[in-house]
């Protein structure tokens, strides 16, 4: 079933169902072997562009071509596709060991082979003392890794898989979370794409990302470039957790002028910007409470693990401020917040990118679990 | 080009419409006709049987009868299905007993029983009106009195068919999540109030679908009525079945028979199509 | 409170078990009774108020007169239901899983109209349908024949086999489907490997939901056969004449209704399992 070595290539892939548009002509080329992290909000297009390019639904226009071979009308059974879904999806008539053993008897393979292949692939997502159980009496992290296996057990040329992890408990996605960068260090040739919201998990696991909005490819690229250099507001928004902080600003006379009278030195990183209006980004973890900053008054204050987020408002401007450690703050209350600025993006009016940091900046992330170091 | 969704569609409906299309069709063609095996060839009469109809007192009173007594009928089988459901449902000594002891009506065959049926309800040499009398109550005219001749049938069908509704509510029933009761119960409501607030909400499009499927069935009131009062005393209980059985097999008016079937089947149709959406939004609608 | 409540239902239960069990114990008394038994008014128990006699049950063995043979018409029901609700399983079954997965379009009709249209062949009263049939079958020479009825029950049960399986199938999920075939499997095949085996539950209920239908029709084998086949239930109906010999009725009415009193078992323990969840919606 594999061995196909080829890229897939697709162009244009559109899709509208009832009028809605799902697909607007996405273009991409996924390299055999290589690990990609479809990355985008609840509605994106995610799963429509797996579902496009495992064949189980038609794109009504474009083309997709792997390896010479028009893969647009091949009929779903005869394609080298393998997926996981959201929802634990198995034979629930089956044993564990006859649900990783399917795809291989269906390919013909001898008895010893699939006996074999089997328990290895078992092995590696610790299923062997359930080989022997059906389905309907396992956990939920342990069916979700059946599906896993009879997929990967396949060797299929693409490798797809739709937010995997969303029905676990948090526990537990956080171990698989650590598996899957083993499990998927070693693909042979298969192309794996991971749909996700989570843009931790598109940096924890590394790999190209591909970053989608309302069914179009916003960019693609390796995960920490994008990451340091989103290529518009709407990836930067996308690809943070909490989302960048946007304000409007402007460049005049060597300075670069903020909401609540920030005022900033065009130095660095930020010395080429012409003049005119720009959105400045930053991210949460790169405002400082306290300092020589500004006053801004509090809105909310949310305690997530072992760090606070601030929901303040900066002269009317939204504005989210992570601060480590546990606090708490009373609504109303005026505190002072700092902008540093040499993590400052500056994206033009067009929302494309004008300058960003030479580092990518000091980010950190929801659960403070993960920092970019710079 | 035969691809695998017609292969699986086809065969079914294909073979449904060969079987029935010739009737149907018949049907309607001989609608027009006066027809009566004997006397009339098929000829064409225009809409001549349907003016008849129209002015037929005797059918439009059979469907009066029919709606109200599939209607009371159904409405008691659902309300002692679902309390029959309700009491075995859990924690019962012999349980299941009692399970199967309640599916057996609709499993036995309706004419059969209903011969049973009359030489029990028969007003000198049966068991019902002995009974009664050992409890002091007179006799009733179970068969030769149109009201009670009416009651007989509806008991008839209800002891037949509230098994049915039973075993539909009973099964969803066993599939309901537990969490709701468990909720409810921390809430300290009571059997009556569970039963009001969870119990019955989330049993909505099972009632549907049973209610509907009974209203289906019971239209053709039939076996019950051939064999206990033959649609008497009178027409007292002539469902609109049994009209159309009279001139159509009877009398062999088979071109008239034909244009009440055609015009009964559409007025079914059309209401129970109209029921369905009404109980839908009634049940549904809300919740 | 609660041991009144008990009582209550104790008593619902027993009264309703009563009311069910009333008909089979009067035939069951009735059966063994003579002319004399039962013109006297009614009477109840053996040997107490009437000489018991097995002459109602000898009568259904042999043709003797008032009795019929019960053998010739139990093996020609049993012939007939079985065939026809195995054909209407098989083609319902397959047209419920079209109905679940694809979306069909015949003009402006979609998949709730053709699932209506199946549906809709049970409004049909059994009179509309019994004289043209009765026409069909004569041209066809099916009349009077168990292949005859054969054909009409088709028309009868395929109706309750769609009802049942098109809810059993569209509560397994479509992504199963979907996985067998990025496994490999043809339609077809992801229909009979991986589906249906999932399905026993749905077709048992199916099933028996026919054959009760079947077995326990009357009207048709009335209208549509008269000597060389004969039913069941018209074979015991035709005993409901002038000179009613009750005891022949209520022993011949036993023993017509006694096989599916099985039935009843099996389908409660396919109940209590949980396994009808998914197919009586």
């Amino acid at each position: 079933m594999s061995g196909n070595a080829a890229p897939l290539v697709a162009e244009g892939l559109s899709r509208s169902v009832d009028g809605e548009v799902h697909l607007a002509g996405v273009s991409l080329s996924l390299e055999p072997g290589r690990f990609y992290t479809l990355l985008g909000p609840t509605l994106a297009g995610k799963t429509s562009l797996l579902r496009v390019l495992a064949g189980l639904d038609p794109a009504q226009s474009g083309s997709m071509v792997m390896g010479g071979r028009d893969l647009l009308r091949a009929p779903v059974w005869t394609r080298s596709v393998a997926m996981v879904y959201q929802q634990f999806i198995n034979y629930p008539h089956l044993t564990v060991h006859d649900n990783v053993a399917f795809p291989l008897r269906r390919a013909k393979r001898s008895a010893a082979e699939v006996d074999r292949t089997v328990r290895e692939t078992a092995e590696k997502l610790g299923l062997t003392p359930f080989l022997g159980r059906k389905c309907s009496e396992l956990s939920g992290g342990q069916q979700q890794r059946t599906a896993l296996a009879r997929a990967l057990v396949k060797g299929a040329d693409l490798l797809l898989l739709d937010e995997p992890l969303v029905n676990l408990d948090y526990k537990l996605r956080e171990q698989l979370r650590e598996e899957f960068v083993n499990l998927f260090s070693d693909k042979g040739s298969t192309i794996v794409v991971y749909a996700s919201t989570e843009p931790l998990e598109a940096l924890m696991l590394g790999g190209t990302v591909l970053v989608m909005s309302e069914g179009r490819l916003l960019q693609a690229g390796p995960a920490h470039e994008v990451f340091a250099r989103p290529a518009s507001e709407e990836v930067a928004r996308i690809f943070n957790d909490p989302p960048m902080n946007l304000l409007d600003g402007a460049v005049s006379d060597g300075e670069l002028i903020l909401p609540g009278g920030i005022r900033k030195p065009t130095a660095g990183h930020l010395a080429s910007l012409r003049p005119g209006r720009y959105r400045f980004g930053i991210r949460a973890g790169d405002i400082r409470v306290g300092g020589a900053g500004v006053p801004v008054r509090m809105e909310l204050a949310e305690i997530s693990g072992s760090v606070t987020y601030l929901h303040v408002s900066l002269d009317g401007a939204p504005l989210v401020i992570q601060q480590a450690g546990v606090h708490s703050h009373a609504l109303g209350e005026t505190i002072v917040a700092d902008v540093d600025a040499t993590a400052l993006y500056a994206f033009a009016e067009d929302g494309r990118l004008a300058a960003a940091p030479a580092g990518g900046g000091e980010g950190g992330f929801r659960d403070g679990s993960w920092r970019e170091s710079s | 080009m035969l691809r695998s969704r017609h292969l699986f569609l086809l065969p079914g409906l294909l073979a449904l419409l060969a079987i029935i299309l010739f009737p149907l069709l018949f049907t309607i063609r001989v609608s027009f006709s006066s027809w009566d095996v004997v006397l009339h060839a098929m000829d064409f009469i225009g809409g001549s049987n349907y003016a008849r109809m129209m002015r037929d007192t005797r059918f439009w009173e059979s469907l009066v009868r029919l709606v109200a007594m599939s209607a009371i009928s159904v409405a008691l089988e659902y309300v002692l299905g679902f309390a029959l459901a309700l009491l075995v449902w859990r924690d019962l000594r012999f349980k299941r007993f009692f399970r199967v002891l309640f599916l057996v009506p609709m499993m036995t065959t309706p004419v059969i029983m209903t011969v049973i049926w009359r030489t029990i309800l028969h007003e000198s040499l049966g068991p019902a009106n002995h009974l009664l009398g050992l409890l002091g109550v007179a006799p009733v005219p179970w068969l030769s009195q149109a009201g009670a001749a009416a009651a007989s049938v509806i008991l008839v069908e209800v002891w037949q068919w509230t098994s049915f509704m039973f075993l539909l509510l009973l099964a969803g029933l066993l599939s309901l999540p537990r969490e709701p009761f468990q909720a409810a119960a921390v809430d300290g409501a009571g059997p009556v109030r569970t039963f009001f607030s969870v119990v019955f909400p989330m049993m909505a499009p099972i009632t549907i679908g049973a209610l509907i499927i009974r209203l289906i069935e019971a239209s053709k009131m039939m076996d019950s009525v051939y064999v206990l009062t033959q649609g008497g005393p009178g027409t007292a209980t002539e469902t609109s079945s049994y009209y159309i059985y009279i001139r159509g097999l009877r009398d062999f008016q088979i071109g008239y028979a034909s244009s009440l079937s055609l015009t009964y089947l559409v007025i079914m149709i059309v209401s129970l199509t109209i029921v369905a959406k009404v109980l839908g939004r009634a049940l549904l609608g809300r919740s | 409170m609660a041991s009144l409540y008990r009582a209550l239902k104790a008593a619902a239960i027993l009264a309703w078990s009563a009311f069910v069990v009333a008909p089979f114990l009067w035939a069951l008394t009735t059966s063994f009774k003579t002319a004399n038994a039962v013109t006297s008014g009614p009477t109840y128990l053996p040997w107490l108020q009437y000489q018991p006699s097995l002459e109602g049950w000898r009568v259904l063995f042999r043709s003797y007169g008032q009795g019929i043979d019960i053998v010739g018409p139990y093996l020609s029901s049993l012939f007939v239901t079985v065939t026809a609700s195995a054909v209407s399983l098989v083609l319902g079954t397959l047209a419920a899983y079209g109905l679940s997965r694809y979306t069909y379009r015949l003009g402006f009709l979609g998949n709730g109209d053709i699932t209506f249209f199946f549906i809709s062949q049970r409004i049909m009263p059994p009179i509309v349908l019994a004289i043209p049939f009765f026409l069909l079958l004569k041209f066809l020479g099916l009349l009077d024949t168990e292949l005859g009825l054969v054909i009409v029950y088709v028309a009868l049960l395929l109706p309750i086999a769609v009802w049942v399986m098109v809810d059993f199938f569209n509560n397994i999920p479509r992504e199963v489907d979907e996985t067998a075939m990025l496994d490999g499997c043809t339609p077809v095949e992801t229909f009979w490997r991986v589906i249906l085996p999932n399905c026993k539950p749905g077709l048992v209920v199916a099933g028996l939901f026919c054959i009760v239908f079947g077995w326990n029709d009357f009207f048709f084998a009335f209208t549509l056969t008269f000597t060389n086949t004969q039913l069941l239930p018209v074979a015991i109906v035709a005993l409901n004449s002038s000179v009613t010999p009750w005891w022949s009725l209520s022993a011949s009415g036993l023993v017509s209704v006694a096989p599916l009193v099985g039935v009843a078992v099996v389908l409660e323990r396919y109940l209590s399992r949980g396994n009808l969840a998914g197919a009586i919606r």
